[in-house]
C-alpha cells in the first residue's frame, strides 16, 4: 500500500491537469464569493436577526452553494476524480500501473486517498479565501459553530463528487464518457427528474414529491443549507431530514464507487 | 534470474478461445522468442503471465505467481504497449512514478534513461516522441528494477535499424548475464539473430516450444538438393528407398528423408554424374510459415492464383515437438504438412504448385495456383508456398 501511495502521489503531482482543475475550482468559487460579498455588503441588511448574518456568512464562504444553486466547484473535482482512473485507460498506462502494483485494491485505495487529500487541500484554500473575503467585505460576519455542519457537508459534497467521478471512470473505463456522466447527472438529469416529480406531485396532490429525496446530488446540496428549517416545508413538507439527505448523497457516491471498484478489480486490465 | 513456468494458460472472450491450455518454460540465460500469426494469442498470453487478464492457468517466476511478487519491477520487467505513458508527463517523471511504487531510487531512473538513449530528452513530454522513442521509454520502464526477467511484446516495433541492432545486442547481453528474456516479434529475421529458443503459437494453442535450431530442423523445407545427369533414374531409385523427391523448377531434385551423404553415395552406386549436391536449410521464416500456416487468424486476399495452394498446416499434426507437459495436441506435426500423403508425395512434381488432386500439395501445372500466369514472363518462384488460393483462403489440411 505504501508503494501504491507513493506512486499515486507522484502521478497526481506530475500532470498539469491536476493543478489547473484545482485552480479552476478555486478561482471560480473565489469569483462567486467575491461577487456575493460585494452584493451583500452593498445591501441594507436588517441587523436585528443574527441568522441573516449567519446565512450570508455561510453563503459567501461556500461560494453561494446551497439547495437551489449548483456547487460550482464540484464538477471540477468530479473531473479530477475521473482523471485519476480515466487517464489509465485513455493512455494505456493501466497495464504499466498494474505491472508495478499488482494489488488492484491497493491501487484503487491509493488513488482514493490521494484524490481525497488533494480535493480537501483545494477546498481548504477555497474556504480560506472565502473567509478572508467575508472578513474584509461583510459588515457583521458570523463565524461560529453554526457553520460547522453546512461547511462539513459542503466539503463532503465536493469530495463525494470527486469520488463518484473516480468510480464512474473505473466503471465505464472511458474518460470522456465518465466526464459526461459526472456532469450530466447532477446538472441535467436530476433537475429534470426533480422538476417533473414536483409538477406531478402538485397536480396529483400526492406523494410522488418524496421521490426527489432519493436524488443523491440534490440531497447533497440540501444538506449544506443552514438553518435547514428554512426550507423544511419545501416540496409539500415531504423533504427528509438533513441527516437523511447526507445518507442519500453518500449512498449514491458509495454505490458508484463500489460498482467502479468491482469493475476495476475483477475485469481484465 | 527467474525460471518462468507457464502452465495451462487459457483465456476466452465470450465464446471465442483466445488462448487454449498453453504451457511452456522460459529458462534463465536465454532469449526466448514468442512467435505466432496475428490473433494467435501472444499479447493475451503475456497479459495472463503478468496477471493483467483473468483466465485459467498459472505462470510462476521461480515458483511465485506475478501477483504475489514483492516489488515486482525488481524481478520482472515488461513492455506490453508501444506508448504506455501520459503524453504530457515528462519521461523522467514517468519513470520516477513507477520507480516510487517499488522503492527504486531515482539514480536508477537516470541510469536507465541514459541506457536507452533518451538522456537528452529526459525532461521532454512523450507526446513529442516518435514510436521508436516510445519503445525506448517502454524498455527503460522494463529495465527500471534491474529485473532478472524481461517480458517484451513487440519491442522492436518502430525502432530504426540502429535501434533494432541496439535492442538485439542489449537483450543478448542481458540474457548472457543469466536473465530470462521472453520477447515476441513479427520480425522473424531479427528473431533468428536474437533468440535461442522459441515458443510458437497458433490460434491460441502451442505449436512448438524448444530450441530454435530444433524448430527449424523440423521444417519440411529442409532438403538435399542434387543436380544430376539422369534425374529420372535418380528419382526412381530414391523413392525406392523411401525418400521424398520433388523436381525443382530449375531441374534440381529436392530430397527429404535422406541425408546428403547417402544421396551422394547412391548417385555414385548408380553411376550417375553429379553436377551439384548441397543442403538447403530452412530459414526461421520458412519454418514459421510452415508451422503456423493453418493457424492464421486473419488472412489477406492475394487476388491471384487459381486452384489454391494445398499444403496442410502443421496444426493438423499430431507429432509432438518438445512441448513441456505436452498433451499430444501441442504437436509441431508432420502429418498435416505438405507433400506427405499424396500419391506423388511431396510438392512440385510437375512444376507449378497449387493444383488440387492427386498430386495436391505443391504439385500443379504451371500457371495454376500461386505461380505467375502463363505469359507473365517471370520464372516460377521458388517453392515457398503462401497457402493462398485464388480467393485468398487457405485450405487447411490439404496435403500432397
Amino acid at each position: 500500500m505504501t508503494g501504491a501511495l507513493r506512486y499515486e502521489w507522484m502521478r497526481i503531482r506530475t500532470i498539469r491537469s491536476s493543478y489547473w482543475m484545482s485552480a479552476l475550482a478555486i478561482a471560480l468559487t473565489f469569483g462567486i464569493t467575491l461577487l456575493m460579498a460585494l452584493s451583500i455588503s452593498a445591501a441594507d441588511l436588517d441587523d436585528e436577526f443574527d441568522s441573516v448574518y449567519q446565512v450570508t456568512t455561510y453563503i459567501v464562504l461556500a461560494g453561494a452553494s446551497g439547495p437551489f444553486i449548483p456547487v460550482m466547484a464540484a464538477p471540477f473535482y468530479a473531473v479530477m476524480g475521473v482523471m485519476a482512473v480515466g487517464h489509465e485507460y485513455r493512455y494505456g498506462t493501466n497495464k504499466a500501473t498494474l505491472s508495478a502494483i499488482p494489488d488492484r485494491v491497493a491501487v484503487l485505495a491509493a488513488k482514493l486517498v490521494v484524490l481525497v487529500a488533494w480535493v480537501l487541500a483545494s477546498i481548504a484554500i477555497t474556504l480560506l479565501l472565502g473567509m478572508a473575503i467575508t472578513w474584509l467585505l461583510l459588515d457583521n460576519p458570523q463565524f461560529g459553530s453554526h457553520l460547522v455542519r453546512p461547511l462539513l457537508n459542503y466539503t463532503g459534497y465536493c469530495v463525494g463528487f470527486a469520488v463518484a467521478g473516480m468510480g464512474l471512470a473505473a466503471l465505464l473505463r472511458n474518460q470522456t464518457g465518465a466526464i459526461v456522466a459526472a456532469l450530466t447527472w447532477p446538472l441535467v438529469v436530476e433537475p429534470i427528474i426533480y422538476g417533473v416529480s414536483l409538477a406531478i406531485s402538485e397536480t396529483t396532490g400526492g406523494g410522488i414529491g418524496k421521490l426527489t429525496n432519493l436524488l443523491p446530488s440534490s440531497a447533497g446540496r440540501r444538506s449544506m443549507f443552514d438553518p435547514y428549517e428554512a426550507i423544511a416545508g419545501f416540496g409539500n413538507g415531504e423533504v427528509w431530514s438533513i441527516g437523511a439527505a447526507v445518507i442519500v448523497f453518500w449512498l449514491g457516491v458509495i454505490l458508484v464507487l463500489a460498482a467502479g471498484a468491482t469493475s476495476f478489480i475483477k475485469r481484465d486490465a | 534470474m527467474a525460471l518462468i513456468q507457464a502452465r495451462g494458460l487459457s483465456k476466452t472472450f465470450g465464446s471465442k478461445a483466445a488462448v487454449r491450455g498453453l504451457s511452456f518454460d522460459v529458462v534463465p540465460g536465454s532469449v526466448t522468442g514468442f512467435l505466432g500469426p496475428n490473433g494467435a494469442g501472444k499479447s493475451t498470453t503475456m497479459r495472463l503471465m503478468l496477471g493483467l487478464d483473468n483466465g485459467e492457468g498459472v505462470t510462476t517466476y521461480d515458483g511465485v505467481p506475478y501477483r504475489e511478487l514483492k516489488q515486482p519491477l525488481r524481478q520482472v520487467g515488461s513492455v506490453l504497449d508501444a506508448k504506455p505513458f501520459h503524453p504530457t508527463r515528462k519521461a523522467v517523471n514517468h519513470l520516477r512514478m513507477l520507480a516510487a511504487s517499488n522503492s527504486i531510487p531515482n539514480s536508477r531512473v537516470t541510469d536507465v534513461i541514459n541506457l536507452v538513449g533518451l538522456g537528452d530528452v529526459a525532461n521532454a513530454k512523450p507526446k513529442t516522441f516518435s514510436l521508436g522513442m516510445g519503445q525506448r521509454l517502454g524498455l527503460a520502464t522494463a529495465l527500471l528494477g534491474d529485473p532478472g526477467t524481461l517480458i517484451l511484446d513487440e519491442p522492436a516495433n518502430g525502432l530504426d535499424p540502429q535501434g533494432v541492432h541496439w535492442l538485439r545486442n542489449m537483450l543478448k547481453t542481458l540474457a548472457g548475464q543469466g536473465r530470462s528474456i521472453f520477447v515476441s516479434s513479427h520480425l522473424l529475421s531479427e528473431m533468428a539473430l536474437m533468440a535461442d529458443s522459441l515458443v510458437v503459437v497458433g490460434r491460441g494453442m502451442l505449436i512448438a516450444s524448444g530450441k530454435m535450431s530444433d524448430f527449424i530442423s523440423t521444417s519440411n523445407r529442409n532438403a538435399v538438393l542434387i543436380r544430376v545427369e539422369n534425374p529420372e533414374l535418380m528419382t526412381r531409385e530414391l523413392r525406392a528407398r523411401n525418400a521424398a523427391v520433388v523436381t525443382e523448377p530449375d531441374g534440381k531434385l529436392a530430397i527429404t528423408g535422406m541425408d546428403s551423404d547417402r544421396v551422394g553415395g547412391l548417385a555414385h552406386e548408380l553411376g550417375v554424374r553429379v553436377f551439384e549436391l548441397s543442403n538447403r536449410e530452412a530459414t526461421l521464416e520458412e519454418a514459421f510459415l510452415d508451422a503456423t500456416g493453418a493457424s492464421e487468424e486473419f488472412r489477406a486476399s492475394m487476388g491471384f492464383g487459381n486452384q489454391g495452394a494445398a499444403f496442410g498446416g502443421p496444426m493438423m499434426g499430431q507429432q509432438g515437438y518438445g512441448a513441456p507437459g505436452g498433451s499430444g495436441q501441442q504437436g509441431y506435426g508432420a502429418q498435416g504438412g505438405y507433400g506427405q500423403q499424396g500419391q506423388q508425395g511431396g510438392y512440385g512434381q510437375q512444376g507449378g504448385y497449387g493444383q488440387q488432386g492427386q498430386q495436391g500439395g505443391y504439385g500443379g501445372q504451371p500457371g495454376q495456383g500461386y505461380g505467375p500466369p502463363p505469359g507473365y514472363g517471370a520464372p516460377p518462384p521458388p517453392p515457398h508456398d503462401t497457402g493462398t488460393s485464388q480467393d485468398g483462403s487457405r485450405r487447411d489440411g490439404d496435403t500432397a
